[in-house]
């Protein structure tokens, strides 16, 4: 039984080490994206140095300038590393009728747009969040701690990953109902970026919009981890209850992705792919 | 018939083939509904992230939150002609991957123009309207008067300042003619036009400088916006925006058909 | 006659990149000059008479593309000179392009979306065809090919076929006085093939249009052509009177002939003895005929023959009496095939 474990699991490795090489063949393009980057990077620290400089007080919702850089700095970082074109390809196998092929496979075919995707987040937790993570902290000179809380920063990420994967998947499969990949693929970038945290802090956003982020999916993805990591102020109940919140919509978010997914499957058969 | 191609002529062609291409999408309903939607959420966030902003802060380097909504509706506005009328270049891409690019270079007309007419992007028109609400609340909110001077300064600011963007992103697509599948220059440069929406004092120097003269995005709505915004302090380069935009577009133009004649050989 | 395209010692080279390894090889490659050059054309000349049909072939990478872009004015020559019409091409693209039409096989020109009929009405437009001539011209290619049920169908719902006959009906609405046909008959089925080639015929006897025609197969060639020019590796092989080279392929015929599944014609027979034995068998029944051979290519039996000498039927009858036959094609010249044996006949 273990022996036929172990073969499963190396048939969903074999798709890691073919993402891993698709990728590293676009070693141009991640340089021009690095630039990119910086650009961004340098672009939000002048806005923020002069919004900061605009304002009365040096600390605004609890957090200073030197705060609020590192958490957009790490969120980028963070972004880039979850970045995964699930919905174009999601959309783009049924439009071609592909996606009737992927599901003769025998794999699930969920799992399997995890496995396939799981080298990008390799590739990028090495090539971007880590040396960011490790130039943010020499730069900042420990501006947060790196204790107990990695731990739960790691575990944090891996739940975000899984979460914002559902995400990813359920919206790729709104696209059997929509014939418009590029639409609802920008809907769900503008939502996720907006509401989870990725382009303002949440602690800026006024109370009332503030609590229905809260009940949202979305914050486990960015805020969580990153509030693990950056706030110092967090003790072990802390952490426990931020990735309690996280089991909790991974769970939630696996079973509706999956039921929808069940649900639409039928939409393939009958349009024959 | 006159042996000259000349202007009305090429409206004319342009109105003919846009119109085979309007007609064309016509059976894409749903996807244009839905994308012109999406297109409206990412003007529409833009707008939240000001309104959260300024909950926070009451001005930012000496900008209000007015005068950065008029900003930020002037660069949705000028951003729109690039979105509309240049958005075959995102195609380049495939056309020259799949060979069909050699096509457009078999036709009696300029290469240019042959190939941007066949697209037309309807979700421009979204865009369109929401920067044309922002820019007419903000400009009520600022008590700008509405005077035929003011008319024809926007209309001349808005053509030069969408010429910026129109050009930066040509020579972006432009790269594909010498580097195969560059589409992430594209999405480089068209990460710019985000910047664009905020005044460019806030940088150093340095960032100044080449947000002004290198990729120059201060000229998609923060220069032209100045004539409006601040009367008093207009900068020689307000007034030269429109010429330099136009040499831009001209220079990008150029690199574009350069790129497209010595490509066209290559590929078979 | 006057010539309308007039090359003369055209050469075209190409600069390719040496491209370097890794990150920082793909770095300095941007700013690299380290190139190889690449002669895809080499001084190549020939004159083309208003009314012609030339086939210019050539196997694959040979310069055909390279010559007809140069002469569409898409390519600069490196030197030599071209003249199309009196007009250098590459210094008048577009005033070239209104006196020429081309036609790509299996890459349509027409708006994919569209009916046909749409297309054409922009291509009215853009190439400024008179309302007359519009007309005049629909009618006529209706009632040579009965096209206009076909204009009113979307593109995309064509089949290559009925597409391919589009673009040539398309290449010729604005009275070109040169077209070039980029294999025209690539893909298509028989029937398909002869209709197009009738289309071709009529259109360039009946208009005076020049036509120059690429192909990989013979049977365009023969049906089309008076003169031939063959291109490899840049240079000219061959250019004269299709006549001239006919002994090449003109009679020659290939009959491959299967007889059971495993190719052999009894169970426990190979598909070599097999062919010994019809080699054999055939050597006795028709010893006049001295370019009779037999080969074979995995479960065939390949027969080739000169109808000059022996007709094809009586092989095919005196095979068909001793054995029993499961299946059986008659094989295309291919071009390749003939510029395999100009090579091997050293013919001037």
């Amino acid at each position: 039984m273990t022996n036929k474990k172990s073969f499963t699991l190396n048939k969903y490795f074999s798709l890691t080490k073919g993402s891993i090489m698709e990728s590293l063949s676009f070693r141009f393009s991640m340089l021009i994206t690095v630039i990119g980057n910086l650009i961004y990077l340098i672009v939000i620290y002048y806005l923020w140095k002069a919004i900061y400089a605009s304002s009365s007080s040096e600390v605004v919702n609890g957090m200073t300038f030197h705060d609020t850089m590192i958490y957009l700095v790490l969120a980028l970082a963070l972004f880039n590393f979850m970045e995964c074109f699930i919905v174009w390809s999601i959309g783009r196998n049924f439009q071609t009728g592909q996606i009737a092929l992927e599901l003769i496979k025998p794999m699930d075919y969920q799992v399997f747009c995890f496995f396939a995707n799981s080298g990008q987040y390799l590739i990028s937790f090495f090539t971007t969040f880590l040396p960011t993570l490790i130039i943010v902290y020499l730069i900042t000179k420990g501006g947060f701690a790196l204790s107990i809380n990695l731990i739960y920063f790691i575990l944090s990420v891996i739940l975000a990953i899984v979460i914002n994967f559902c995400v990813d998947f359920f919206v790729g499969v709104i696209c059997f109902y929509t014939e418009s990949v590029w639409g609802v693929n920008i809907m769900k970038e503008v939502v996720v970026a907006l509401l989870s945290g990725a382009s303002i802090p949440l602690a800026f956003f006024p109370d009332r919009l503030r609590t229905i982020v809260n009940f949202l999916p979305f914050q486990a993805i960015y805020n969580s981890p990153l509030k693990i990591l950056i706030d110092k102020s967090l003790e072990t109940k802390d952490y426990i209850t931020i990735i309690g919140f996280q089991i909790f919509w991974v769970a939630i978010m696996i079973l509706i992705s999956r039921i929808f997914w069940n649900v639409s499957k039928r939409i393939i058969t009958v349009n024959g792919g | 018939m006159d042996n000259k191609r000349g202007l009305g002529f090429y409206i004319h062609l342009y109105k003919i083939i846009l119109t085979q291409d309007l007609k064309s999408k016509m059976s894409y309903r749903a996807d244009f509904i839905i994308s012109t939607i999406g297109m409206v959420f990412t003007n529409v966030s833009g707008f939240i992230t000001f309104w959260i902003l300024f909950q926070n802060f009451p001005s930012i380097a000496g900008w209000n939150y007015y005068e950065m909504l008029f900003l930020y509706g002037f660069s949705l506005l000028a951003l729109t002609p690039v979105q509309c009328f240049f958005d075959n270049n995102w195609n380049l891409r495939s056309h020259i991957y799949t060979g069909d690019f050699i096509k457009y270079c078999l036709r009696p007309i300029n290469l240019f123009f042959y190939y941007m007419s066949e697209v037309f992007d309807m979700k421009g028109i979204g865009q369109f309207f929401f920067g044309t609400g922002t820019l007419y609340y903000a400009w009520n909110k600022l008590g700008i008067p509405f005077t035929l001077k003011n008319l024809i300064l926007l209309i001349i600011s808005f053509i030069s300042a969408s010429l910026f963007m129109i050009a930066l992103m040509n020579l972006a697509a432009a790269t594909n003619f010498w580097l195969m599948g560059s589409t992430f220059v594209m999405i480089f440069a068209f990460k710019f036009k985000d910047y664009a929406r905020y005044p460019v004092k806030i940088f150093s120097r340095v960032f100044r400088f080449i947000f002004t003269f290198i990729i120059p995005i201060a000229f998609v709505a923060y220069y032209p916006s100045l004539f409006f915004l601040k009367p008093d302090e207009i900068p020689p380069l307000t007034y030269l925006s429109p010429f330099l935009g136009m040499i831009f577009f001209y220079i990008s133009y150029k690199v574009w058909m350069k790129g497209a004649l010595s490509y066209s050989g290559t590929g078979s | 006659m006057d010539s309308i395209i007039k090359i003369d010692h055209i050469t075209k080279e190409f600069k390719t990149l040496n491209r370097r390894v890794g990150l920082k090889g793909s770095f300095l490659d941007l700013f690299s000059r380290d190139y190889k050059v690449l002669k895809a054309v080499n001084d190549i000349s020939m004159e083309i008479k208003q009314g012609e049909i030339v086939g210019y072939l050539g196997p694959n990478g040979a310069g055909k593309s390279t010559t007809i872009k140069m002469m569409t004015g898409v390519l600069e020559p490196t030197c030599g000179e071209i003249l199309v019409n009196g007009r250098v091409p590459y210094k008048n693209r577009a005033k070239n392009s209104e006196n020429i039409g081309v036609v790509f096989g299996q890459r349509s020109q027409l708006w994919w979306a569209l009916p046909a009929i749409e297309s054409f009405r922009i291509l009215k437009e853009i190439y400024r065809i008179d309302d007359k001539t519009y007309k005049d011209n629909l009618e006529y290619f209706d009632a040579l090919v009965g096209a206009s049920d076909l204009y009113y169908k979307t593109v995309r719902q064509m089949s290559l076929g009925q597409r391919t006959l589009c673009d040539i009906l398309a290449s010729f609405l604005h009275n070109p006085s040169v077209v070039f046909l980029d294999e025209p008959t690539i893909g298509l089925d028989v029937s398909m093939k002869g209709k197009i080639r009738e289309l071709i015929k009529v259109l360039n006897h009946e208009r005076g249009t020049t036509v120059i025609l690429t192909t990989h197969d013979m049977g365009d060639v023969d049906a089309l052509c008076n003169r031939i020019v063959i291109i490899d590796k840049g240079t000219i092989l061959y250019d004269n009177h299709i006549e001239n080279l006919r002994k090449y392929f003109g009679a020659y015929r290939t009959i491959r002939f299967m007889f059971n599944k495993h190719g052999a014609s009894k169970e426990n027979e190979t598909v070599e003895n097999t062919m010994m034995e019809i080699d054999t068998l055939l050597k006795e029944e028709f010893s006049g005929a001295k370019s009779l051979s037999v080969g074979m290519d995995e479960k065939w039996i390949d027969v080739l023959l000169n109808e000059d000498e022996v007709p094809m039927m009586k092989i095919i009858n005196c095979i068909q009496e001793r054995k029993k036959i499961v299946d059986m094609t008659l094989q295309e010249i291919s071009t390749e095939s003939v510029i395999k044996k100009i090579y091997e006949g050293g013919l001037e």
